[in-house]
């Protein structure tokens, strides 16, 4: 049975993170008193300009930074006893840049870094490796090196050894820079897979056209806050709120917005829903 | 992160103001003045008035205690470790087994040290009076071809950058289960191998773009090329020059010529 | 004489199997902003790297056809001699800067080519001043933003008077406050200074509105060239071809099928507000309130 994504129990709460404070050497303040909570099944979009602290947040939940102040409960226990790889089981992070992670001779052996790290027996890491190349169509270049694939496929080859470690939450750092269309699509299509899975999705970009055609939820961060959480719809309502995060809202937006005056809702989000609404009522 | 830290800081004290190839010779000249100095007391002087000269620079404390926390332990080990290997001379201060502490040896430690930290703070005034890209420039207006500055500058501005990705590469591993430092011999290479392999890759990648970058600015078209950022030495250089020979030759000229222990 | 003259362009990487551009003929006229759209592998890339000359004296490979940058032939020249003429930006910020401060990075051409000094500051002051980066001067490009280093890339480009400025996926890193920076950059620069631009670049969102000319590839072919109204009238084409169409195209596209019309088509959003304001709602009676 899948779990739906509640917005009802808090009990399923995976991610809680409370009062976070995050200081990097030489006093940047870069997450400021941010509480969050992640309820399983969740699929966030974490959206905000270079500097909005997104990225720190991101790896102080993966442990990749420690807080300053706060605690970070991941399935109800304190992240801040548990060591990086104990929290890679829980949390998988799936870096922007392929390039800064391959480093094996064949895509199978790089799919099975990931898991063989954790301690899971021979043949459990066996059978993660190979479900995850299936999960990313990976089967028929797995004897070949990573890289010397194309982008899309290394990005492919990189996201294959996240899911082969099998967490329950992913953190997907803008996993669509530089792909095409077509495997933009594709991927985007993965991720929906893992949710509908039941897998927590958290994804951080600054493309808002990605977030409106996926995202159930939407945090933005602006300068290691939050200043607002809410549905997609919600936040494109919002233009300041936007622009204030050094987001660019997508052109239907924009044009939502201008054309309010004439009875169009501001909480926009796809072509369709823009030229239905502006037909509406006009036809015949 | 990993990050070079640079020394300069931004001043307008003389030294600052200070054409660097006069700079540059200045501590070549202290330089070889350490090696010919032998006293201990003409070495504490100099030493002394490298000091001076840092102060007079007002680098602020947290850069100048960084270098100097260095400095003062090379010379605390050389004092240290000096007599375990020169044990000759009169008068023994202490011995332990085949261990013999003698006053001459321990004076000659101290000797060397001072030597040492003369010749260490004496790059350091230069480092923190001069940014990276006068010395640079400097270098290649005394002769040095222009290539071998450029290559040097270019090392130098991807030092920070390449710190950076190195510390980009070790998160990305750390989350995927790699953990440094533990583990057996085998296990703790492959994990090197990890940081190691696309640290390279991205190297080359860089020097690739780098390459087209420079060829398509026009690298190499012409022999002679012009420079934008030039010095012209004025009269408070040549002063300072011959201040410096000045130092180099009274002590060297007693030395030698007069034969004073210095 | 065109800007940049291209007939019958085969030419493929040492090593690769496939023709990364398969008999490609283009012209790109004097003062033109010319966009060319694709996605990766379709050639657009190739098409810059040949255009100042990298291809073939710096990449290997097999090269067929006539390749003429203001009436030079390329292959008889050096990327060092035409850079004078060609000046390039590629996508990646960080390998394309390699001084240690922003005033060295944009009087680095000009040195080159040794011009005089006094003439290299009026240039490198002029060329800041255009990117948005005045003052900008000391700053260590350790210390810049994305957006900022490609604004100083175009600089160091502009500081050697190009007559052709070549731009490859110059956004492609960079968030939407560097996208913006640079797009109001080259919309400048088009504005301006005449200077002839050719982009390549794979999301039509903001190029559509200010180019002459986008000319489309796919798989090593030129597939369309034609005035930005046109060339990005069917997002669905577009987008089977890898190619991410402007969103305001898609709406005009859906009016279109909705009304059974091809009427509608939109360049920008102002565009967009101003007909369908004028359009659809003043035209049935809908007023604003």
């Amino acid at each position: 049975m899948i779990p739906a994504p509640s917005s009802v129990q808090g009990s399923d709460k995976i991610v809680s993170i409370t009062d976070l404070r995050f200081t990097y050497e030489g006093g940047v303040e870069a997450v400021k008193d941010l509480t969050l909570d992640i309820r399983k099944g969740d699929y966030i979009a974490v959206v905000g300009g270079n500097g909005s602290g997104k990225t720190t947040l991101a790896k102080n939940i993966n442990g990749l930074l420690r807080p300053s102040r706060g605690t970070i409960m991941i399935r109800g226990h304190d992240a801040s006893k548990m060591a990086v790889p104990e929290i890679a089981k829980v949390v998988g992070y799936a870096f922007q840049n392929p390039d800064y992670q391959l480093f094996c001779p064949t895509v199978e052996e790089e799919v099975r870094f990931g898991p063989s790290n954790l301690g899971y027996s021979h043949e459990d890491v066996n059978v993660k490796v190979q479900r995850a190349l299936d999960a990313m169509n990976l089967q028929h270049l797995r004897t070949k090196p990573p890289l010397s694939l194309r982008l899309g496929e290394r990005r492919r080859v990189t996201l294959a050894s996240v899911i082969a470690m099998d967490p329950e939450v992913f953190i997907f750092d803008e996993p669509t820079t530089g792909l095409d269309t077509e495997e933009s699509e594709m991927l985007m299509q993965k991720l929906r897979n893992l949710n509908a899975e039941g897998k927590t999705i958290i994804l951080i970009t600054h493309d808002m056209r990605l977030v409106s055609e996926h995202a159930k939820r939407v945090v933005v961060m602006s300068q290691g806050r939050v200043i607002l959480d809410s549905d997609p719809r919600g936040a494109f309502a919002d233009l300041d709120i936007l622009r204030k995060s050094n987001l660019e809202p997508p052109a239907v937006t924009k044009l939502a917005h201008a054309l309010k005056a004439y009875g169009v809702p501001v909480d926009i989000i796809s072509p369709e829903e823009l030229v239905f609404h502006l037909l509406r009522g006009s036809e015949g | 992160m990993v990050g070079f830290v640079d020394l300069y800081t931004e001043g307008d004290t003389f030294l600052h103001r200070m054409d660097p190839r006069v700079k540059i010779t200045s501590v070549i000249l202290l330089s070889i003045l350490a090696f010919v100095l032998s006293s201990l007391e003409a070495l504490g002087l100099l030493l002394l008035l490298i000091m001076a000269l840092v102060v007079l620079s007002r680098t602020p404390i947290s850069k100048t205690a960084f270098a100097f926390k260095f400095v003062f332990r090379l010379m605390v080990l050389i004092v240290i470790l000096w007599p375990l290997f020169d044990r000759s001379g009169e008068p023994v201060i202490a011995s332990l087994g085949p261990l013999r502490l003698t006053e001459p040896a321990l004076l000659r430690g101290l000797t060397s040290a001072t030597r040492i930290g003369c010749l260490a703070t004496v790059w350091y005034i230069l480092m923190f009076t001069t940014q990276q890209r006068d010395i640079v420039r400097a270098l290649v207006k005394m002769g040095v071809r222009f290539d071998f500055g450029l290559t040097l500058a270019i090392s130098l501005r991807f030092f920070p950058t390449f710190g950076a990705t190195i510390g980009s590469i070790m998160d990305a591993q750390r989350a995927r289960g790699l953990e440094f430092g533990r583990g057996g011999l085998l296990k703790r290479t492959r994990n090197y191998v990890a940081v190691l392999v696309p640290a390279i890759v991205s190297a080359m990648r860089t020097a690739d773009g780098l390459s087209w970058a420079l060829q398509s600015r026009a690298y190499g078209a012409r022999p002679d090329r012009t420079y934008l950022r030039d010095f012209r030495m004025r009269w408070s250089d040549y002063a300072s020059l011959m201040a410096v020979v000045l130092i180099l030759a009274l002590p060297l000229t007693a030395k030698l010529a007069l034969g004073m222990d210095l | 004489m065109p800007a940049l003259l291209m007939r019958d362009v085969r030419f493929k990487y040492r090593g690769s199997s496939d023709y990364a551009l398969d008999r490609v003929s283009l012209e790109v006229e004097k003062g033109e902003f010319v966009t060319i759209l694709g996605a990766n592998g379709s050639g657009k890339s190739t098409v810059c790297l040949l255009a100042n000359g990298l291809i073939p004296h710096a990449v290997p490979g097999d090269l067929e056809g006539k390749i003429e940058v203001f009436g030079e032939d390329t292959s008889k020249s050096t990327v060092a001699g035409l850079s004078a003429r060609v000046g390039i930006v590629f996508q990646e910020p960080e390998s394309q800067l390699f001084c240690m401060s922003v005033e060295e990075e944009v009087a680095f051409g000009p040195e080159n080519l040794g011009i005089p000094r006094h003439e290299i500051r009026e240039r490198v002051e002029w060329a800041l001043e255009l990117v948005d980066m005045k003052g900008y001067n000391e700053r260590s490009p350790f210390s810049l933003s994305g957006g900022q280093k490609q604004r100083v890339a175009i600089a160091a480009a502009l500081s050697m008077h190009p007559e052709m400025l070549v731009l490859d996926e110059p956004a492609y890193a960079l968030d939407p406050v560097g996208r913006i920076g640079l797009y109001s950059v080259l919309r400048e620069l088009r504005g301006r200074h005449g200077t002839t631009v050719l982009l390549a670049e794979r999301d039509a969102e903001e190029a559509a509105a200010f180019s002459d000319r986008i000319v489309i590839m796919n798989k090593g072919r030129v597939v369309q060239t034609a005035p930005p109204r046109e060339a990005l009238c069917s997002p669905d084409n577009l987008r089977g071809m890898g190619i991410q169409p402007p969103q305001v195209s898609e709406i005009a596209s859906l009016l279109n099928s909705r009304l059974s019309t091809s009427r509608y088509s939109f360049l920008n959003v102002e565009e967009a507000e101003s007909t369908i304001a004028r359009e659809i709602f003043k035209k049935k009676g809908r007023s604003a309130r």
